[in-house]
């Protein structure tokens, strides 16, 4: 469980990046889902790389992992490094938790053990416990496999965020101190700067109530990534909450827990995908929960979880977090104790940040020391926030307890500090009586066992871990990772040779110890295409906060594409700026929220979308949730729809590249580069203070940067604006020519699209048909969505929509036409020839009949052209205008019968209104009586000219008198001639308006059961 | 272009021109501000755009010597330049973020003594977008900036729509929008507006200045125009015309171009004199159609001013003149077969409409006209009933062609 926590403190970042490593994992229980189209599509669709690969094969682990080591090991490093320091306090939650992730991460995992270790997290709040057992056993196997610096490296990050919680609320001095000792060791420069600004970051979490608009920003970035964990947490919370809190510190201490547990359970997620599933199936088991739903995106876990414990303080907080900055206060008022995990999270954001800079945009040697500058002042704020968060009550309880964790941790030789614990064993003895009671049932002897070893581990590892090690392990693991970059000898040569400068420096400046060597970015390849945009737009502003807007995107792109080869990267980089750009203009707020929100986007499509649904689906305010998730993700997702679908064939490119032999060479490199620093990892390093000062002050500095940003981000946009998209799209490859139409939930697999020359036959095959519109309908969807996603526009698109529209009106669909209509509009807008006069018929006679606004029907009459006007579908159209606006119901039934092309269509769905409108016209002027016949005649019920056979015109008169005695007429014989007369004076104030017949609940026919079946038969 | 400036004359314009602006600011000199705030009305050189020109470092100028307007006078000083270099796309950036600075400013003033100063920037703000839409447009770029401009106003609008003395800058900033929606094609965009205006209780309509409301009510009745309400368009309208200042010609005019089928619409013809006065001959065939009930000329003149009735939007609503102009030919026909055969004046033949048609050159069968007919009396144009076997029109005796007296058909 402890775990968790760390993974929470992992931070938002991390949190993402957990989360889309849940999905991907279970990738079953995601598809289901459609709500979570981004994370689809790359967990489901062509995206699939991850989970996929990581299922077949070995290597598919290391990419998740990799994925997150890249962002990760920055982060592993600097984690390690405040684990050092922090180890003080008690990084027992996060080492545990770690440690379990690690092994949850390789391969080796089972799904089963995973359920398991679910299970336990539910229930007890004592995660630590129960993932140390399982993790031990994995771990020991899995760990060399997966890399060993990556577990530990969270590990480290939640530590850092535990200790700090710890220190900052037992002891003010210690916080105090932490934060010199920071700027100290850390930036030597900067430092007068960073005590500031951390300590901005951490008043406002103090004055959790009264936190005033400007500490808002700084709140927005916490609640961000408390968000995605606080769904995690409820899930395992919940049955842990299911317990009433009696006290606030218990609350709080379950908080703790909960936060550990997600964060434990994110991280396993995000690597393994079986993992991943099983927990959320787990979770779902739990006892509250209803069975976990094959679609159920992990919020819908969650929700469930939530509900069925109902626990009233969880409730509580999850409420606040939704309601955004307000939320945000009542939280952290609520649960002193529960800010553990958020802590969690930001130390996770920060080094993903950095790892993502690093890979992505190497930038310059002298931009990365700007980098670390911010990071480190980052750092500190981190370190305040999580203070703010813990609860004092905890920490006297942490230190005592710690450190099973630590210990654990020592053993796998990852640089934990021991103090990281205290927040857990804290929170264990709760967390224990909850389990015990909520899910004893389920796993007690899990729970209990966990818990005592955690116990009694504790406080003897504490201070051994800071020790180790003279060389710190996250500067082997940073020099590591770039060695293990590089493609061929060349490179490493000139790697190593800057690394060694690196190094050289380091010792000089005497921070060779200090410095954060996690999230230090790798030094750039010298083939590297890696864009020169970033690099140089970092170079323009204070690199910090660009490093972040961007990066975070950037890293979402890269994880997103991790297969892609490196020639990509550009352009991915170009599209994370237009993101950050657009984000930066929004409110500081925002950006923050982007930063976690893109970020998890950024890992893993996933993940992204694992938080958003999370969000939705919170039980109990899911509407503004959804607004909030809306808001911060829409701020890079939405915001661009329109680059979305690019975005999405763009990944499918770099799904199909996933598989080449380019690619599996380059996860081999990844997994050699994992195996090295487990080696490095072995022995202890030596963090500083600083290191996670500077982690928690990049959020206070983002925060205050976002500001600074939005002037340049205009700047930003024309990069984006210049993108060639034609290298981002999908070229099908598919041959079949029938296909089913499926809402995309994921990037197109270029396997599954067609291309052009098979579209056209597949046109071609509807076209000729015999089938019902419902099924021609369905293929033409699919013909369309292929066009979309290949981005073909010609006149085969025109043709697709053509006939669908055309199809549409014959069947009557309305909405389906429009639809067409809409495309068909823009196409022609763009010069491809087509029907276009027809069609401007078609766009007149459904404005006119159907949509009935006078201000579109004038601009649609305006639009027309000479020519079109000259056209005789056109004319007709107008034709008819004018005889609805004059109510000539007599020429509107002649031109009703005389109506060219499919303009009889959309007069169909106006007849009935017509002859309605006719007869009562006719009942109110009609003296005394008027003959059926003559009725049926100007009525369109038979044809207008006498030369039609007696036959039909006695169908046509039948209909007619059934018709008029439907709508209430009343009908006479009259004496004379035998022949049926309608009594006018007695029918005009008889006449109604029936129900249709055929009408059904739905409003759509054409969904009617019968048809229905028809179709999915 | 301009003459040499030396340094020391720029720096000296622009110091000139900041302190102007500050001193404005700082003396409340509402009136002052505004003027020093027009951007879009000045001409290509003018002392200080050459002096911007002339000295390049000059946002850093304005930062430095007035970092409280640090926001506001950079890139107002920005949007002189480039305004005065024909980069619309650019000064209207510029300016937009000085207008956000102005309104941020403008929102800690406790008085509306800026008041003009706004509506300047309201006023300056959507000049600078037209032109730099055009600017875009004509360079193949997607001319947004007027939408921006939009959405900068009904920022502004929060700002006024409150309780206290601001509110009455409200309208203007309105009026602003409606032009903006109307220019851009989003008049349903005007409605919030229009609720928030007509609705909230901080408005009292008749606080507004004159000015305001004469183009409010012009806007909402072209809105109400295309409604099709022609009661209130008409209200809207004629109370736009009464208050209008009669010495604004051109605003008569604009007036009137959708008074004159409103009320046409509702039976009210105008004098031909009135047509000819304000240049809204258009009409004037339409007018005789309706007084003559003369079918093919009110069909001619909808056709030969087809594209501006459709773009000003009245041509919907002159089409449905139509229904006039048969009652008033079925009144002639009436009246002459009244002369000529009292006894039969109220029973009118078929045939004798569709002759009637026929010599007008319309070419409609007999079921059509009958269709007609009936339509005349559904549409209480004509009292009176029709006897289908017989084919004849029967009118009432009183009263047989009733005055749509305001009512619209």
């Amino acid at each position: 469980m402890a775990a968790q926590g760390g993974e929470a403190a992992a931070g938002s970042d991390a949190k993402p990046a957990v989360s889309t490593g849940m999905e991907q994992p279970s990738p079953s229980p995601y598809q289901p889902s459609a709500s979570d189209h981004h994370l689809w599509s790359s967990s489901t669709g062509a995206s699939w790389n991850y989970s996929v690969d990581n299922s077949n094969q070995n290597t598919v682990y290391y990419d998740p992992q990799r994925d997150v080591t890249v962002s990760g090991s920055a982060e592993n490093v600097t984690s390690s490094t405040p684990h050092v320091v922090q180890s003080t306090m008690g990084a027992t939650n996060a080492t545990d938790s770690y440690a379990p992730y690690s092994n949850s991460v390789q391969p080796g995992y089972s799904t089963a053990q995973y359920p398991n270790y679910y299970y336990n997290y539910p229930p007890t709040a004592n995660e630590s416990s129960v993932q140390q057992g399982v993790d031990q056993n994995s771990g020991a196997a899995y760990q060399p496999l997966t890399s060993f610096q990556n577990s530990g490296s969270y590990v480290a990050p939640t530590s850092n965020t535990y200790y700090n919680a710890g220190a900052h609320q037992t002891a003010p001095g210690y916080a105090t101190s932490n934060h010199y000792y920071q700027n100290n060791a850390w930036t030597g420069g900067s430092s007068g700067d960073n005590h500031t600004q951390s300590y901005q970051s951490y008043t406002p979490p103090d004055t959790n109530a009264a936190q005033s608009s400007s500490s808002l920003p700084t709140n927005s970035f916490y609640y961000h990534p408390q968000y995605n964990q606080w769904s995690y947490y409820y899930d395992q919370s919940a049955p842990n909450s299911g317990v009433p809190a009696p006290a606030i510190a218990v609350s709080g201490a379950s908080d703790i827990k909960a936060a550990n547990i997600s964060s434990g359970y994110v991280y396993p997620s995000t690597q393994p995908p079986p993992p991943g599933t099983t927990p959320w199936k787990s979770d779902a088991g739990t006892p509250a929960a209803p069975p976990p739903q094959p679609p159920g995106t992990p919020a819908f876990q969650n929700q469930q979880a939530n509900q069925a414990a109902g626990p009233p303080g969880y409730q509580n907080q999850y409420v606040n977090p939704t309601l955004g900055t307000p939320g945000f206060q009542n939280q952290y008022a609520n649960q002193a104790v529960g800010v553990p995990g958020y802590q969690n999270q930001y130390a996770n954001q920060v080094p993903t940040y950095q790892s993502a800079t690093t890979y992505y945009s190497q930038l310059p040697l002298s931009n990365q020391a700007d980098q670390q500058k911010a990071l480190s002042w980052q750092g500190p704020s981190l370190n305040v926030s999580s203070v703010n968060h813990v609860s004092g009550s905890s920490q006297p309880t942490l230190q005592g307890s710690t450190t099973s964790d630590a210990h654990r941790l020592n053993k796998i030789q990852i640089p934990t500090n021991p103090r990281i614990a205290p927040s857990l064993p804290i929170a264990m003895p709760k967390a224990e009586e909850r389990n015990s009671e909520a899910d004893l049932s389920k796993k007690p002897a899990y729970v209990s066992v966990a818990m005592q070893k955690n116990d009694v581990k504790t406080a003897q590892d504490g201070h051994e871990t800071v020790t180790q090690g003279s060389i710190p392990v996250s500067l082997r693991t940073y020099v590591g990772r770039n060695v293990s970059r590089c493609k061929d000898d060349a490179q490493r040569s000139a790697v190593q040779s800057i690394l060694k400068e690196i190094i050289t420096k380091a010792t000089a400046d005497g921070i060779l110890h200090t410095k954060n060597w996690d999230i230090e970015p790798l030094v750039p390849l010298p083939e590297n295409v890696v864009s020169t945009n970033m690099t140089s737009s970092s170079k323009d502003f204070s690199p910090f906060p660009f490093s972040i807007s961007r990066r975070s995107p950037g890293r979402r792109v890269k994880s997103r594409w991790e297969p892609v080869a490196e020639e990509k990267v550009a352009n991915k980089v170009e599209v994370t700026y237009k993101e950050s750009a657009k984000s930066s203009t929004f409110s500081t707020s925002d950006t923050t929220k982007r930063a976690g929100n893109s970020w998890g986007l950024g890992k893993f499509l996933q993940s992204h979308q694992a938080s958003l649904s999370q969000y939705n689906q919170r039980p109990s305010k899911k509407q503004r949730i959804g607004g909030n998730a809306s808001l911060t993700e829409n701020g890079n997702a939405s915001s661009d729809s329109d680059k979305d679908q690019d975005l999405t064939k763009h990944y499918a490119n770099a799904i199909t590249l996933a598989n080449s032999p380019e690619e599996k060479k380059r996860r081999e490199h990844r997994s050699k580069r994992f195996e090295r620093s487990q080696g490095a990892g072995s022995s202890k390093p030596r963090s500083s203070a600083s290191d996670k000062d500077k982690a928690s002050n990049i959020y206070t500095r983002r925060s205050m940067s976002a500001l600074l940003n939005r002037s340049n981000v205009d700047g930003l946009k024309f990069a984006v604006e210049d993108l060639d998209w034609d290298t981002l799209t999908v070229k099908g490859t598919c041959q079949e020519i029938e296909k089913r139409y499926l809402r995309l939930t994921s990037a197109p697999d270029p396997g599954t699209v067609r291309p052009e020359d098979v579209l056209q036959k597949a046109l071609h095959m509807v076209e000729t048909s015999q089938k019902n519109y419902l099924y021609k309908c369905d293929q033409l969807k699919s013909i369309r969505q292929d066009l979309t996603v290949q981005r073909i526009q010609n006149e085969l698109t025109v043709k697709v929509y053509e006939t669908h529209a055309r199809l549409a009106l014959q069947a009557g669909d309305l909405p389906e036409f429009n639809q067409c209509q809409s495309q068909l509009k823009r196409l022609y807008a763009e010069g491809i020839k087509g029907c276009h006069f027809e069609f401007s018929a078609y766009n007149l006679l459904c404005v006119m009949l159907h949509s009935n606004n006078k201000r579109d029907l004038l601009s649609s009459m305006a639009s027309l052209s000479k020519d079109a006007k000259q056209d005789g579908t056109v004319k007709h159209a107008l034709a008819v205008h004018s005889a609805v606006s004059s109510g000539n119901y007599v020429l509107f039934f002649k031109l009703y019968k005389t109506a060219p092309d499919l303009n009889s269509c959309l007069m169909d769905l106006y007849v009935e209104r017509m002859r309605f409108e006719a007869i009562k016209c006719i009942s109110k002027s009609y003296r005394p009586t008027v003959p059926v016949r003559y009725a049926a005649q100007v009525l369109g019920f038979m044809g207008i000219d006498e030369a039609c056979e007696g036959a039909k015109r006695a169908d046509g008169l039948e209909e007619c008198e059934e018709w008029l005695k439907a709508h209430g007429a009343v009908l006479t014989v009259d004496n004379t001639n035998g022949e049926l007369q309608i009594v006018t004076k007695d029918s005009s104030t008889s006449l109604y308006m029936p129900e249709p017949d055929n009408a059904v609940s739905h409003g759509d026919v054409s969904l009617a059961v019968d048809d229905f079946l028809a179709r999915t038969s | 272009m301009a003459p040499y400036l030396s340094m020391g004359e720029a720096h000296r314009r622009i110091a000139d021109y900041l302190s102007r602006v500050a001193d404005s600011i700082s003396s409340s000199d509402g009136a002052a501000l505004a003027s020093l705030l027009a951007v879009s009305s000045a001409p290509p050189s003018t002392p200080l755009s050459d002096a911007l020109s002339a000295f390049p470092d000059f946002p850093r100028l304005a930062a430095d010597r007035y970092p409280h307007l640090s926001d506001l006078l950079p890139t107002l000083l920005r949007a002189i330049h480039s305004h005065s270099l024909i980069r619309f796309a650019d000064a209207y950036s510029s300016f937009e973020k000085a207008a956000n600075a102005f309104l941020q400013e403008f929102r800690n003033w406790e008085t509306p003594w800026a008041m003009e100063a706004m509506h300047t920037v309201a006023l300056e703000i959507r000049l600078l977008a037209e032109k730099a839409d055009r600017e875009l447009a004509t360079s193949g770029k997607n001319p947004d900036k007027l939408q921006a401009a939009g959405s900068f106003l009904m920022k502004v609008f929060g700002a006024l729509a409150v309780k206290g003395p601001k509110r009455i800058g409200a309208l203007y900033v309105t009026c602003q929008l409606f032009k903006i929606y109307f220019r851009l094609g989003t008049v349903h965009l005007c409605r919030s507006v229009i609720r928030s205006i007509e609705t909230a209780r901080n408005f009292d309509f008749e606080d507004f200045p004159v000015k305001d409301k004469v183009t409010y009510m012009y806007y909402t009745g072209r809105l109400e125009v295309f409604n099709e309400n022609f009661l209130v368009a008409d209200q809207k309208l004629t109370y736009a015309l009464m208050h209008c200042n009669p010495q604004y010609e051109a605003n008569l005019r604009r007036i009137l171009k959708f008074l004159v089928p409103v009320k046409l619409s509702i039976g009210v013809l105008p004098r031909i004199t009135l047509l000819e006065r304000y240049n809204l001959l258009e009409y004037a065939d339409v007018v005789t159609s309706l007084k003559r009930g003369d079918l093919r000329l009110l069909r001619q003149a909808l056709e030969r001013h087809e594209d501006q009735f459709l773009k000003s939007g009245v041509y919907l609503v002159l089409e449905k003149l139509e229904l006039q102009v048969y009652q008033r030919l079925v009144k002639k026909i009436h009246i002459i077969q009244r002369q000529k055969e009292p006894a039969k004046a109220h029973q009118i033949k078929l045939e004798v409409v569709v002759k009637a048609l026929k010599w007008l050159e319309i070419d409609m069968d007999v079921d059509e006209v009958e269709c007609i007919m009936a339509c005349l009396i559904y549409k209480n144009l004509i009292k009176g009933y029709f006897a289908h076997k017989s084919k004849v029109l029967v009118l009432s005796k009183q009263d047989p062609f009733p005055k749509l007296n305001g009512k619209p058909v």
